[in-house]
């Protein structure tokens, strides 16, 4: 009757690949916690983020590597997760040091419904257990405070004997808004320097503390204001949307374009207004030609991450401020944002791990 | 939808030969033609907005520099100064010239 000790038990979980990140949980640093008595076997897998998509697999592969060890009577494993972020991009210096992952979401024209796709992927993740803040930063139409019922000011605190503004919070996320050093109804006509000072507050005067993502909201459009705001900070990303036209490829281009002019990666496209959910019958109707922005993110090589449909439900619900995801989690497009935020935040894994990889990287000529 | 994230750990510039040799983390090594890359050079300029990237010759084409550009992308700048293709490591990977990449192609 072999006895199976620590170092058996992972030499076995070697086996076991992150299938995102092509490399054993043991190199990758997350096997934790790791108990041997008798033929007890216990450990935590520390997933590289709560909303991991490959959970199940990961758990799967684990049990079938050790069920069959000698000497292994009883398996408990458990999961738990610590976010890796990394950014990059053209910013000094990094205006929001406590946050992890900083995504932009961006859209090559407006009218796409990129705020209530970054809302509700904002409270999607945090339904996976991801601590989230939403930052709005369109300055032309700064809706996400009504897309979350946003009801509250930024409070000043002084953190570390400074003064900080305090995001009010919506559905247990803090949120931030250009909107809220806007009068309503007022008509702001941005010239650069104001507007650069104004994006820069937004951030480095937030307390935001200690966060995994950040999903920002950005103008739509890719001018001279969204190359300025890319410009000022420090990302991990951005997250296109677009909506199924053959057309959406002229705005990936652009989009992607910018992008590449400030250094930034895209980390998906997901593609809105994909079809129609009938609240009569329930049937998908396509309103839209399919597929245009998939075959974008196709072109490109940019990990396409799903579409999200119309629903009636998803605007009216927009307009009284609690997300679909908190009215009706268990409809089809809750479902489908959680899903979505789920591919997104394994992206983000990827991107950390290769940034962390790519490290080394030789550049000779001979 | 799960991407096989590769990685180069050296590119080294055969400035004589006029070719970019790349290797990557898994062993793979890749010989690209000076040529050949900036005919598939992704950017706008070059590729405008149609649905499939498609070789545009440059004949002649001579590598000034190649420099990392964050921790995902490569860019390439050339003698005649065009330096707007950003080649993600993905990207790079796909236009790999070797016979065994070329075995499954899609483009």
């Amino acid at each position: 009757m072999g006895t199976v000790t620590r170092d058996v038990v992972l030499e076995a979980l070697k086996k076991v690949q992150d299938p995102e990140l092509h490399r054993d949980i043991v190199s990758l640093g997350m096997v934790k916690n790791l108990e041997v008595t008798g033929g007890k076997v216990a450990f935590t897998v520390e997933l590289t983020t709560p909303a991991c998509p490959l959970r199940e697999r990961i758990q799967e592969d684990c049990q079938k590597a050790l069920v069959g060890l000698n000497g292994v009577t009883d398996l408990q494993i458990s999961f738990g997760a610590q976010v890796r972020g990394s950014k990059t991009g053209a910013g000094q210096t990094d205006l929001l040091p406590s946050v992890k992952n900083v995504i932009l979401v961006a859209a090559g024209k407006g009218g796409v419904g990129k705020s209530t796709v970054a809302a509700n992927l904002a409270v999607a993740l945090k339904m996976h257990g991801a601590a989230t803040g939403l930052l709005d930063a369109d300055i032309y139409g700064p809706s996400i405070p009504i897309i979350m019922g946003v009801k509250g000011e930024p409070k000043k605190i002084e953190v570390n004997g400074e003064f900080k503004l305090e995001p009010p919070t919506a559905h247990n996320l803090p949120v931030m808004s250009i909107g809220f050093f806007l009068e309503p109804d007022q008509a702001v006509i941005w010239r650069g320097p104001m507007l650069g000072k104004a994006l820069h507050q937004l951030m480095a005067d937030v307390h935001w503390g200690d966060l995994d993502y950040l999903v920002v909201d950005m103008p739509p459009g890719t001018g001279d204001v969204q190359i300025t705001f890319s410009q000022q900070l420090k990302v991990s990303g951005a997250l296109l949307v677009a909506t199924p036209q053959d057309v959406a490829l002229a705005d990936v281009v652009r989009a992607k374009s910018m992008f590449d002019k400030v250094m930034i990666p895209i980390v998906g496209i997901v593609e809105n207004m994909s079809y129609f959910i009938c609240d009569g019958c329930g049937k998908k109707h396509e309103i839209f030609s399919r597929g245009g922005a998939e075959r974008a993110a196709k072109r490109f090589k940019i990990p396409f991450l799903g579409e999200i449909p119309i629903t009636s439900s998803i605007r009216e619900w927009g307009d009284k401020g609690v997300p679909i995801l908190v009215r009706e989690p268990q409809s089809e497009i809750s479902r489908t944002f959680l899903e979505i935020a789920s591919r997104l935040a394994g992206q983000l894994s990827v991107v950390s791990e290769i940034a962390r990889r790519a490290q080394s990287l030789k550049i000779i000529s001979s | 939808m799960i991407m096989a994230s590769p990685i180069p750990v050296e590119i080294n510039h055969r400035k004589e030969k006029g070719v970019v040799r790349v290797t990557w983390e898994d062993g793979h090594v890749g010989e690209y033609g000076c040529e050949y890359l900036r005919g598939y050079c992704p950017c706008a300029l070059c590729q405008g907005h149609g649905a499939k990237i498609k070789f545009v010759e440059v004949p002649d084409a001579k590598l000034a520099e190649i420099s990392a550009v964050g921790n995902y992308a490569i860019q390439f700048t050339w003698q005649d100064g065009h330096n707007t293709g950003i080649y993600t490591f993905d990207y790079l990977k796909s236009l790999c010239p070797c016979p065994e990449c070329n075995r499954s192609k899609d483009r």
